[in-house]
């Protein structure tokens, strides 16, 4: 069979003129398209509204909304389903998002607002919706979340829930509300991103179910919106230093799941913060909120209410930060920073200082949420590199303060974007100097166009697989970090006779 | 007519007014469950909103025109390069460099609203956020407005917007009201794309008859195609088939579409109808409107397309067009034989459940009988009465159909009925594999395309891809699953 090959692909008219197509059949990829341009000419962009501080339109946000940050925090903990008292889009977006990037199956319930709810409000949604979610579900939590519909219209979020509950005991009794618990998230997504959603889940999670009781030698840790991989470390560091921690909002073990048949329907992940550990939280030594922009809130929360000394950020990603992290925990509870733990922090330095003539003084551009960034900031600046376009796509007071820290400290003068759009970053890396891209699927586009690497990192990540089963933190994570980062300047910036010894 | 209380699904003992959605199918007699009404609230409902459906479906395949969307700024980004709706227009990265992706899905434009807008109107911004973006965007061929729930809400006057800014720009500005709670599914989002559309385009065609086609410029075989979204590259084949035929496509609605041809769009003499759910409608208004007429197609399997090819050379009472549709239906099926031989044998006799938004799930019965499997079960998003009719006329009797399913009853169909395979989408397939149940990405694709004749085999391919992987056989290992 006779092929006609155009830059190794098959044209439109080719296809469809083979006289056989083969088995493997003809795929999408193999099509030969002609681009057209949008405009003949290039055009280069209106330099006086690049910036986003001048102009109104936001090109490329790298921000979600605010429930999705509220969902989120939902989804790490057992048997917990988010009902979204909002419009269905504002449920199955998020899950379409959960499902992409995490490729496991979400459930959030949604109370479908039509027309109606927008003139007569939510009662009847919220009221009828959990009822149904209840008797079908026997979830052990029902995590409420507000979105701007709601929040625009003023539905009355305590006083419809008293009423569902009222209804509840009247249909199924009252040891009904013994088996399910309720708490409520204020998320209007134009007063925040899905930064604070998580934030404030934080917050009224342990505000709605947080006991004083004994005191206990645990510690809590609120993550903030990094992966079932991540989790696993921070879990594998606490088992190391053997100390008992609670981590709020676990998703390892529930947005990283077996394949394991039979499956039990409805289906429901194993794993997630279980109620009494949340409970348990206001008797511990502390509380690490490794994110202080996702989840800070709630370790301030335990310190006002409950004493409970709150230690907030940085991530522990890089040298510096995990350190942090494990000094603070060893003095905590007094255990002693345990050799294998310093073997690993030994292995980490071992591969930097095996890597340092690759990764010194490269300028890398870093975009995602201010935690992760503002981590990965001052990881790259250990490894020698010059952060040099910073954009956090969340506005964040403490973000702005750490990355200039970090620039003070290892001397670099970076341009940072607090609360940005992507279209200025992307504008700036295609202008300057830049050897590698730091950042989540969202700047594929630019990486591709720019010709630069992209060392994905942050979320969301969607276009590659298994990135939610590794961690960026820990010694063990910035190791793993630094293997990637490392490797992909060796593929774009070495040729094959230089990477030989 | 009641289902059968053997069919009623455990799952939904307490709400039971979901078993005025489940029925089964009849070839004589229709059986249309209850559909197209509200969702039950609280039952896990697989809908989207109004937005996705005007913005995500509809709007979102238009190729040149800067679409913004007057929301906070997770709506736009939700809606941000998702489907695979393909286009062959690009915008420039650089001085001789396009961009890594069809400018239709390459950007977020967003008027990102705030709460100091909830208060006092985004009205102000949406102008400047439309000057703005056409500045930095030069050659697009207009800008859409979408509302959302929060400027719907607001209440701003968008059309005053986009009137202003269309005198400045001298391109059509059209507004999309479409928020997320209008309606009760994503249909009311395409209901809505088609009629205002419609309505603004007959309205500019009126102020600039300069765009409409020239009397000159028209051929006696001009026809567009409606209702298709080029999903992989689908238009790749289905473009070149009516071309053969003897056609001029004038405009496609709206798969990679340019603004200028789609103004042209009351210009042809016939309307190919391809999606019938989200765009009846506009064929609808062009017919009344223009008295265009269109014709209903399936450009899925050998049956359908070929009798699409045959409708059309039909329509246009031409006998050279009658006898080349013999011709290409002769030759596209001599192609796709082997091939598709070797699949019908690969799935003979394997049960699949179909569960789509609507019309797949009448576009595919006959092809998956020309595959040779059996359909054990159909669902559908935010079907109408129409589709549940074809459907019922399409299918084997006695099929179980479901309307607005949710992941519950989803999970009890999979184990009730044991599908080797699950036509479904993105947030249902990752549920499905937990269930030990392969399934093919039924929006999107896994590899497609998979429209007309030379599409069936990769389709076929990934079917089969589907229900032979290795892994399922591990997952029974009964050493494993006791």
């Amino acid at each position: 069979m006779e092929r006609i090959k155009l830059n190794g692909r098959l044209t439109v008219e080719d296809i469809n003129s083979l006289p056989e197509i083969p088995v493997e059949g003809i795929n999408y990829e193999q099509i030969y398209i002609e681009k057209e341009p949008l405009c003949p000419e290039y055009v280069p962009p209106d330099e006086t509204i690049i910036s986003s501080a001048k102009r109104s339109v936001v090109i490329d946000p790298c921000r979600l909304c605010m429930p999705f940050g509220a969902m989120w925090a939902s989804v790490g903990v057992h048997k917990c389903i988010s009902f979204v008292q909002g419009a269905q889009g504002c449920a199955t977006y998020p899950r379409y998002t959960f499902c992409r990037v995490f490729r496991e199956p979400v459930s959030i319930a949604t109370a479908s607002f039509h027309e109606d709810t927008a003139v007569f409000g939510g009662q009847k949604n919220l009221v009828e919706g959990i009822r149904n979610l209840i008797c079908r579900y026997q979830p052990e939590i029902i995590s409420i979340v507000t979105v701007c519909s709601s929040e625009i219209i003023g539905d009355d979020m305590q006083g419809y829930l008293d009423e569902a509950k009222g209804k509840l005991e009247e249909e199924f009794g009252p040891e009904i509300l013994d088996r399910v618990k309720f708490v409520i998230t204020n998320t209007p997504s134009f007063a925040g991103s899905h930064v604070e959603g998580y934030n404030r889940a934080a917050k009224s999670f342990l505000q709605a179910f947080a006991r004083k009781r004994n005191p206990s030698n645990k510690v809590n840790i609120i993550p903030g919106m990094i992966t079932p991989g991540d989790i696993r470390e921070i879990k594998h560091i606490l088992r190391l230093m053997d100390i008992e921690g609670i981590i709020l909002f676990d998703i390892s073990g529930t947005l990283d799941c077996p394949l394991r048949l039979p499956q039990s329907m409805p289906y429901y992940p194993k794993g997630g913060t279980k109620l009494p550990e949340i409970a348990d939280m206001a008797n511990s030594l502390a509380t690490f909120a490794l994110s202080q922009d996702e989840g800070g809130a709630g370790a301030a929360y335990l310190e006002k209410r409950f004493e409970i000394p709150a230690i907030v950020g940085p991530l522990p990603l890089g040298i510096y930060s995990t350190d942090r992290l494990v000094k603070k925990l060893a003095e905590v509870t007094g255990k002693p920073i345990p050799e294998e733990l310093k073997d690993e922090r030994g292995i980490l330095l071992d591969a930097m200082a095996d890597t340092f003539h690759y990764t010194m003084m490269r300028r890398v551009a870093i975009c995602g949420d201010p935690d992760i960034v503002a981590a990965a900031t001052r990881f790259a600046s250990e490894l020698g590199m010059e952060p040099a376009v910073i954009l956090s796509g969340t506005q964040s007071k403490v973000f702005e303060q750490e990355v200039r820290a970090v620039a003070e400290e290892y001397n670099f003068e970076p341009t940072i974007f607090n609360g940005g759009d992507m279209f200025e970053w992307e504008d700036f890396i295609k202008r300057e100097k830049i050897d590698l891209i730091l950042g989540n699927s969202k700047a594929t586009n630019i990486s591709k166009e720019a010709g630069i690497p992209l060392v994905r990192i942050g979320f969301p990540i969607y276009d590659r697989v298994g990135y939610q089963r590794r961690a960026n933190v820990g010694y063990r994570g910035g190791e793993y970090l630094l293997d990637l980062m490392v490797n992909t300047i060796l593929d774009s910036k070495f040729p094959d006779d230089r990477v030989h010894q | 007519m009641p289902i059968p209380e053997v069919y009623e699904l455990e799952c939904d003992r307490c709400i039971p007014e979901r078993y005025k959605h489940m029925v089964l199918s009849n070839r004589e007699q229709p059986v249309i469950p209850a559909c197209n009404i509200k969702t039950v609230p609280g039952d896990m409902t697989e809908r989207g909103c109004a937005f996705a459906g005007a913005r995500g479906v509809v709007g979102g395949p238009i190729g040149d025109c800067i679409q913004i969307i007057h929301s906070p700024s997770g709506c736009a980004w939700y809606q941000w390069g998702t489907r695979r709706n393909l286009s062959t227009i690009y915008n420039w990265s650089g001085p001789g460099k396009l961009c890594n992706d069809s400018h239709n899905r390459r950007r977020a434009i967003t008027t990102d609203l705030k709460e100091e807008d909830v208060v006092f109107g985004g009205v102000k911004k949406l102008k400047n956020a439309c000057l703005e973006a056409w500045r930095l965007t030069p050659g697009a061929g207009g800008i859409l407005i979408y509302t959302t729930c929060t400027s719907g809400l607001i209440g701003d006057d968008c059309h005053a917007v986009a009137r202003e800014v269309e005198k400045e720009i001298g391109k059509p500005v059209f507004v999309i009201e479409a928020p997320g709670f209008c309606g009760v599914s994503q249909s009311k989002g395409h209901h809505e794309f088609n009629v205002q559309f419609y309505k603004q385009m007959a309205e500019y065609r009126e102020k600039h008859p300069e765009v409409c086609l020239r009397e000159e410029d028209k051929t006696p075989y001009d026809m567009n195609i409606i209702g298709e979204f080029n999903m992989d590259w689908d238009l790749a084949l289905i473009k070149p088939l009516f071309e053969k035929l003897g056609c001029r496509i004038v405009t496609v609605f709206t798969g990679g579409e340019r603004m200028d041809n789609l103004l042209k769009m009351p210009d042809a003499k016939l309307n190919v109808l391809h999606c019938q759910r989200s765009c009846t409608y506009i064929s609808d208004l062009i017919k009344q409107g223009y008295e265009v007429p269109y014709v209903r197609a399936s450009f899925f399997g050998i049956e359908q397309t070929a009798k699409a090819l045959r409708d059309v050379a039909k329509f246009f009472k031409s006998e050279e067009m009658m006898d080349r549709a013999e011709q290409i239906i002769d030759k596209e099926t001599k192609a796709i034989t082997p091939a598709l031989n070797f699949y019908r044998e690969k799935l003979a006799g394997k049960k699949v459940g179909l569960y789509v938004g609507g019309p797949r799930v009448w576009h595919w019965p006959k092809v998956m009988k020309e595959l040779g499997m059996e359909v054990v079960f159909g669902m559908c998003t935010f079907a109408h009465e129409d589709d549940y009719e074809k459907i019922n006329a399409r299918a084997e009797d006695g099929l179980f159909l479901v309307d607005a399913p949710n992941e519950f009853e989803i999970e009890e169909c999979l184990e009730r009925f044991k599908p080797d395979l699950f036509l479904t989408g993105l947030k249902e397939k990752y549920l499905a594999r937990k269930f030990g149940v392969p399934t093919v990405n039924s929006h999107s694709y896994e590899k497609g395309p998979y429209a007309m004749f030379r599409g069936l085999i990769n389709f076929a391919r990934d079917i089969y891809q589907g229900i032979y992987a290795p892994v399922w056989k591990f997952t029974r290992d009964e050493d494993f699953t006791r």
